[in-house]
């Protein structure tokens, strides 16, 4: 059978790297192929290569028997390729119907004079949400829909345009599991229909499930394409980080031993807003204590409430036996406490500062004086500890005076946790800290946090991912409707009573 | 694409001077005789240190994303405390003090304050003060102008030292301290931060009301100390003093390369900025351009600089 679209031998050289080397790929009717490679390994490059916004410095395109040497964006899009990006392109105060035609509107001639013919949009619209299942009527505002909504509304978008190939990246980053299943039966759909699908993700667990083929890239290498059967997941990641990746983290103490120390407590912590209700927990020395909860839960209220970024109407916590004031985030970083937020691009790095400048930021704040304002910035010393935190933490960049923005989403989290240790934190809250992170540095992270423990430091991790919540924490906390629901050791936790527990309503 | 980035960093690092030199040049082709003399120079900088005084503020507060335009009417209302203070018989070293100095700040916190409490952009609650500072000047002053000063006053803040006028020396020193508090305070490092990324700053510890606050009082401490100036350099305080102003504040701030978005600039080429303002009214005053058409022009030459500025810089914006 021939493949829809076909790279051939596809090499990309931008100035002083090569981002891809000889790449082939392709895509046959009715298939998921899934495309792996850690950030940086040149997934996004290759298909921004199909997609017409780069050019391939060599190699070529076949499109149903057409050869290119290179695709215009116009032309990509001729040829039945589509993308969706994981930050969506729909706006927002538009109806469904109005971003599902946006750009090829469908015209009628009335008195000679070209107008928009909504009605024949509408009923257009309306077949293709009806077609992917969504139920919703085509003149919704898109502002009114939830992300993985907007999700099936860019794929309809796609269908418009005639695609044929719809190369999805990560779209399931932001949904819950319920969501994920249903996107799942729209791609499934697809597929009956003949079109093919790239589909890029992070998350290996759901890789089986919806994938028929696997390609992997490293290092913009093609290291090799498989058919799902005859891989197994472990060795998929073996492909892409190029060495077995260890899949436990947790303490090598016995139970017993972890529980001497009691080193955090909180009680009775309730949030003004009352989005947590009087929850108390201990941390013990040398674990690290886990969050699990479905999205919405309130975990990252109550961290909020902890690190005073969330007024509370009771509650005190204490840290190695030291009542701490948690009044507001100057305070609780004063005495040594450390957030790791969970969206890291709006909370959690200054994108107008160099790598330096973050790091430094935190050690800055702490050592000032008069709430803040009052203190000098030694340049000197800045550059001395970033360098020793860049080594510590194996921080991949050009020059410490790089913009952040520059790094992966992976080195960027590592500069946050050095910004931390860096101003000698004794608790780091991990709230989501693998969020859109690749395999190799998802490791890397659960090590750090493990090596952070062991040095008694107290660590708490937030998570939605059930499978690194088991593999790293020793504890787990499972929170629903602002209330701890039950505490589980890592010998009886499994996912099915993690998510039973969840789930119940009180 | 490695030369383009370059070309950028270098754009972002010398466009503001580069605007300059072509202004100088062009002025310079069309009067060589007049423009090019020494005094001339010293006048252009003469004539620009009131703006570059209010531009060092207006940069503080474009810094943090947000904007001051009540700077016009500060400088009115500062500059006639100031020379009421004086006709009441109170020293002028204390006048400037009190009524230029503490009074700007104290008018700045108040902008700072409403900001915080209101919650609205400081466009709002600046396009209000502005209005209300205004009708204040008039009515202390009785739409009066105030004149005939004890001569120390004029001495004082608007002699020569050398072949420098002091208004140009006072304008550099407040730029040369504004530099040291953004480059090697805490402080200054704070408000680049809250700038770049509010919420992070918050997460991060700083305290965003305060630095709020502050930013507007230097704002505020700006313009007063450019009413004082204005008013020596007049010999009297005028009710409808700097109408206007806070456009060249903003324009400068903006042709020195300050990011409307935040987080990103440098005093000193805020500083060019203004210099290049001051040689754009000066230049057009050597070639006798009517004063009506003189605005347009003006106007004209502040978006033709700033697109400038954006074209080379736009690069940047869209990786």
């Amino acid at each position: 059978m021939q493949p829809l679209v076909e790279m051939k031998g596809i090499t990309k050289r931008f100035p002083g790297v090569t981002a891809l080397d000889t790449i082939s790929f392709s895509v046959m009717a009715g298939e998921v192929h899934i495309l792996l490679g850690e950030n940086g390994a040149g997934k996004s490059t290759l298909m921004k290569i199909l997609s017409g916004v780069y050019e391939p410095t060599e190699g070529s395109i076949i499109i149903e028997g057409k050869t290119f040497n290179r695709l215009s964006p116009k032309e990509s899009t001729l040829n039945g390729i589509s993308i969706i990006y994981q930050e969506l392109s729909l706006v927002n105060e538009l109806s469904i119907l109005e971003n599902v035609y946006i750009g090829k509107l469908i015209e009628k001639k009335v008195l000679g004079f070209k107008m928009v013919d909504y009605n024949t949009m509408f009923l257009k619209t309306k077949g293709l949400l009806k077609r992917l299942g969504l139920r919703r009527k085509p003149s919704d505002k898109v502002s009114d829909l939830s992300i993985s909504e907007k999700q099936i509304v860019e794929i309809a978008k796609a269908l418009a345009f005639n695609a044929k190939i719809i190369i999805m990246d990560e779209p399931t980053s932001s949904l819950t599991s319920e969501e994920v299943t249903r996107l799942f039966q729209v791609v499934r759909q697809l597929k009956r229909e003949g079109k093919g699908i790239v589909y890029i993700s992070h998350k290996m667990d759901e890789l089986k499930k919806i994938g028929d083929r696997v390609t992997v890239l490293k290092d913009g290498c093609f290291v090799g394409t498989k058919t799902i059967e005859e891989i197994e997941v472990k060795d998929m990641i073996k492909m892409m980080v190029g060495r077995e990746v260890n899949s436990r983290y947790l303490s090598t103490k016995s139970e017993e031993d972890i529980r001497k120390n009691k080193i955090f407590q909180a009680k009775n912590i309730t949030r003004k807003d009352r989005k947590v209700v009087d929850v108390s927990f201990d941390i013990y020395e040398g674990e690290v204590l886990g969050f699990a909860g479905l999205v919405g839960a309130g975990r990252t209220e109550l961290m909020d409430a902890i690190f005073g970024t969330a007024p509370t109407s009771s509650g005190e916590i204490f840290l190695k036996h030291k009542k701490i004031n948690n009044k507001n985030a100057y305070s609780t970083i004063k005495q040594g406490i450390g957030l790791l937020t969970e969206n890291r691009r709006e909370t959690g790095f200054f994108h107008n500062f160099n790598i330096e400048q973050n790091t430094t930021f935190i050690d800055s704040i702490k050592k000032s004086f008069l709430g803040g304002i009052g203190g000098l910035v030694n340049h000197k010393n800045d550059n001395a500890m970033v360098l020793k935190q860049k080594e510590q933490f194996n921080i991949k960049c050009r020059d410490v005076k790089q913009n952040i923005t520059e790094l992966s989403g992976g080195n960027q989290q590592k500069v946050i946790i050095g910004k931390w240790m860096a101003s000698k934190a004794e608790m780091l809250i991990f709230d989501e800290p693998t969020k859109g992170i690749d395999v190799g540095t998802k490791s890397e992270i659960y090590r750090i946090m493990r090596q952070l423990a062991n040095d008694g430091k107290v660590i708490i991790m937030v998570s939605s991912e059930m499978p690194e919540l088991l593999s790293v924490c020793d504890r787990i906390v499972v929170f629903s409707q602002g209330r701890i629901k039950t505490v589980l050791s890592s010998k009886e936790a499994t996912e099915e009573k993690i998510l039973s527990a969840a789930a119940t309503q009180s | 694409m490695t030369r383009k980035f370059d070309f950028n960093r270098l754009w972002e690092r010398y466009g503001t001077f580069t605007i300059l030199l072509l202004m100088i040049m062009v002025f310079g082709f069309i009067s060589p005789n007049n423009f090019f003399k020494q005094s001339n120079f010293i006048q252009i900088l003469l004539q620009s240190s009131v703006t570059i005084l209010i531009a060092c503020g207006e940069f503080f507060a474009i810094l943090i994303a947000g904007i001051d335009l009540s700077v016009g009417s500060i400088i009115a209302l500062s500059g006639m405390a100031t020379g009421q203070l004086m006709m009441m018989g109170v020293h002028p070293l204390l006048a400037i003090l009190i009524g230029g100095i503490v009074f700007g700040g104290l008018l700045g916190a108040i902008n700072g304050f409403l900001v915080n409490v209101t919650k609205l952009h400081p466009f709002i609650i600046t396009l209000g003060t502005q209005s209300i500072y205004r009708g204040i000047t008039l009515i202390i002053s009785d739409a009066q102008p105030v004149f005939g000063f004890d001569a120390s006053f004029s001495k004082m803040v608007a002699g020569w030292v050398w072949i420098f006028p002091k208004p140009v020396i006072i304008a550099i020193v407040v730029a040369l301290i504004l530099t040291f508090l953004t480059t090697k305070t805490k402080l200054g490092r704070n408000i680049y931060a809250m700038g770049g990324n509010k919420k992070a700053a918050w997460y991060s510890g700083i305290n965003v009301k305060l630095h709020t606050l502050i930013v507007f009082m230097i704002s505020g401490i700006c313009a007063g100390i450019a009413g004082v100036v204005l008013t020596a350099r007049l010999g009297s305080a005028e009710p409808l003093a700097a109408t206007g102003y806070e456009t060249f504040a903003i324009a400068s701030a903006i042709i020195g390369g300050t990011s409307f978005f935040g987080g990103k600039g440098v005093i000193l080429k805020v500083l060019v900025g203004g210099i290049i303002i001051g040689a754009i009214n000066n230049g057009l005053n050597m070639l006798s351009v009517p004063t009506y058409y003189q605005q347009i022009v003006m106007g004209a030459l502040i978006i033709g600089a700033v697109t400038l500025e954006g074209v080379f810089s736009a690069g940047m914006k869209g990786r």
